[in-house]
């Protein structure tokens, strides 16, 4: 009897600490003054706002005044395609990222130090070599005469090669790779912050493995995988090297399109629409994802 | 204000900025750009004593930031023959002063009042052998499938060469090309679109032929001669090859625009175009430059196959760079 009563107080206290981490995730401290912010504020408004200010005032001025820029933006199928196979790309890469990053993340963050550490130099180290390097890298693996391909027809598993570039599949696999660490990383935080007690408790409660998972450390760590998620999806969209090499020109992304206008065919004024519009999209994403998040808090439901 | 704002960014954008006598050469980058260093800016620089500092790659977007800013840190840029025609007509470039440059030796195909030659050049059709059984023999064997199966690479970008070889392929004559006859072109180009890969830089055209990832492509003809002088095991045919070329030119409002000028007499001289002929495979605009050459260099010229040749017409593509540019990228999006 004793020990039920232990067991059930135990429980609920687990509750009660699990609501607690969330809460402190969710708070914003604010400086008391605004004088010292002043310098970086100078600097985002020099830096982010102007620039957006002018895209937008090329969008509508060139290469006359009016809203033309955006009648043929929204207007022409082909743009349409080009956008929706932004997000459908940008998608697919975050749920693929959180994923593969989620166990990474787990086990960095339960092994010994000293062997995370090495773990973690290595995800870093991969940030430091240039883009471009590493994804050529991914073209010589990926190609119909590549590394792959190669191997899979010598040991006789396929007699075809599997078309793993200049597809969708390319795409995914190579930007998977890059945007990895931006996902671990703020992960790790996140599941470093939970007490392992809290999984020790809730098998104590009963909980299989997999309850304690879906139940106890999903949910604990749901404010890393949405910045990690957030920060992917957001990247992606705006991605250029890997899809244009990795991809297809059927699978072009707004990105590459934008360098396009801006680059050869020198339609700013088509070229800033499309950058402004993608800017709008991902701000009412980002504030949906801040509602969202603010409404789980406020509920403390998950 | 706006002027001030892109001047920031502009200033922003630009990696290189030069010292007064200095002056900045922007070109392609890759074994075209290190054989113009050697065989232009080296030999210049020893001459003058004028550092020539080298940028790239070529942005055309660069180019109209800085020129619209009115901070412009390239003083020679190698910029396509068509995009050329069109940005002289736009206003983003200096008249080339013909006081300094010797006009009487350049090819007249290549040379503008805004524009001196860089070196001219022709598309081939090159295949890897080893991924080939048979010789494609022309164009149109780029489009039989049964006959050639197997990967083929073009050209990605919207420029003069693909609709062409696409028209040539169904039949159309040399001389009838002009005016494009653009719903045609991309019927063609349709029968094999699941069977292109495309390739956006010269280096990349390079390794997918090398590898045999491609079978075979429509390839700039100097990017062959250095496969062919690294060893791989190249095919190549002459038959109706396109040319078209590079040419220089001084952006509007260049800091060094007297020594622009000289730079470029030195580029377009005969030894200097001679030597980067011989480099990289790219004929000279220069017709004295040949006489400068070792003959077996010029051999491998597209001078030297000027039967069939086709000059592509690059008044056509400048007066239409912007309508065919939005059906190419439309019908290589769907």
């Amino acid at each position: 009897m004793d020990e039920t009563v232990r067991a059930v107080s135990s429980c609920s206290r687990v509750a009660a600490m699990s609501v607690e981490i969330r809460r402190n995730f969710g708070t914003v401290r604010v400086p008391a003054g605004l004088n010292g912010l002043l310098p970086a504020l100078i600097l985002i408004v020099l830096f982010f706002v102007v620039p957006v200010l002018v895209l937008l005032l090329r969008s509508v001025t060139e290469p006359e005044p009016g809203l033309q820029n955006y009648a043929a933006l929204l207007g022409d199928g082909t743009y349409a395609r080009v956008f929706f196979n932004t997000f459908l790309v940008a998608a697919l890469v975050t749920i693929v990222t959180v994923l593969v990053a989620f166990p990474v993340a787990w086990m960095l963050a339960i092994v010994p130090s000293g062997l995370a550490s090495i773990v973690f130099g290595i995800i870093i180290l991969s940030m430091w070599t240039n883009l471009l390097t590493r994804t050529y890298a991914w073209m010589v693996l990926l190609q119909r005469t590549g590394v792959i391909n190669r191997t899979l027809m010598a040991t006789g598993v396929i007699d075809q090669p599997l078309p793993l570039i200049n597809n969708l599949t390319g795409v995914t696999i190579g930007m998977v790779y890059i945007m990895l660490p931006f996902m671990i990383l703020p992960l790790v935080g996140t599941l470093r912050a939970i007490d392992p007690m809290t999984l020790r408790a809730a098998s104590l409660c009963g909980a299989s493995p997999f309850q304690a998972f879906r139940r106890i450390l999903l949910p604990l760590s749901l404010p890393g995988v949405a910045a990690g998620g957030l920060m992917v999806f957001v990247m992606s969209l705006g991605y250029f090297v890997t899809p244009a090499l990795l991809g297809g020109t059927s699978n072009m992304m707004l990105a590459e399109m934008i360098a396009q206008m801006v680059q050869s065919l020198l339609n700013w004024g088509l070229g800033s629409a499309a950058a402004f519009i993608l800017l709008v999209v991902t701000m009412a994403l980002y504030a949906l994802q801040l509602r969202l998040a603010g409404a789980r808090r406020m509920s403390g439901g998950i | 204000m706006k002027l001030i704002i892109t001047g920031i960014l502009a200033g922003l954008l630009a990696t290189t900025a030069a010292k007064a006598e200095d002056m900045v050469f922007t070109s392609w980058g890759g074994t075209t750009q290190e054989a113009q260093t050697k065989s232009w800016a080296e030999p210049f620089t020893a001459a003058s004593g004028i550092k020539v500092m080298q940028d790239g790659p070529t942005d055309y977007g660069k180019l109209k930031a800085m020129v619209d800013s009115g901070s412009v840190n390239w003083d020679v840029v190698d910029v396509e023959m068509d995009f050329a025609i069109k940005a002289a007509k736009d206003g983003l470039l200096e008249p080339i002063d013909f006081t300094s440059v010797p006009k009487a030796d350049l090819d007249p195909r290549f040379t503008t009042d805004h524009a001196v030659g860089s070196f001219y050049y022709s598309f081939v059709l090159a295949w890897n052998k080893g991924a080939v059984s048979g010789e494609p023999a022309g164009w149109a064997d780029m489009f039989d499938l049964k006959k050639f199966p197997g990967k083929r690479t073009f050209y990605k970008w919207s420029a003069p060469g693909v609709i062409e070889i696409a028209l040539l392929a169904d039949g159309v004559p040399a001389d009838k090309l002009y005016p494009l006859d653009l719903d045609r072109a991309f019927k063609k180009l349709d029968t094999i679109k699941s069977d292109i890969i495309w390739w956006g830089g010269g280096a990349e055209s390079q390794q997918l032929i090398a590898s045999g990832e491609a079978a075979f492509g429509q390839l700039w003809n100097g990017r062959v001669f250095a496969l062919e002088k690294d060893g791989a095991d190249v095919g190549v045919s002459w038959n109706q090859n396109l040319t078209a070329a590079d040419v220089l030119v001084v952006p509007k409002g260049a800091k060094n625009k007297d020594t622009a000028m000289k730079f470029l007499a030195a580029a377009s001289s005969p030894a200097g175009q001679a030597k980067f002929a011989e480099a990289s495979g790219y004929a000279p605009i220069n017709t004295k430059a040949k006489a400068e050459m070792p003959a077996d260099a010029v051999k491998s010229l597209p001078d030297a196959h000027v039967d069939g040749q086709i000059n592509l017409d690059m008044n056509y593509w400048a007066a239409n760079r912007d309508t065919i540019a939005a059906r190419w990228y439309a019908w290589q999006a769907k």
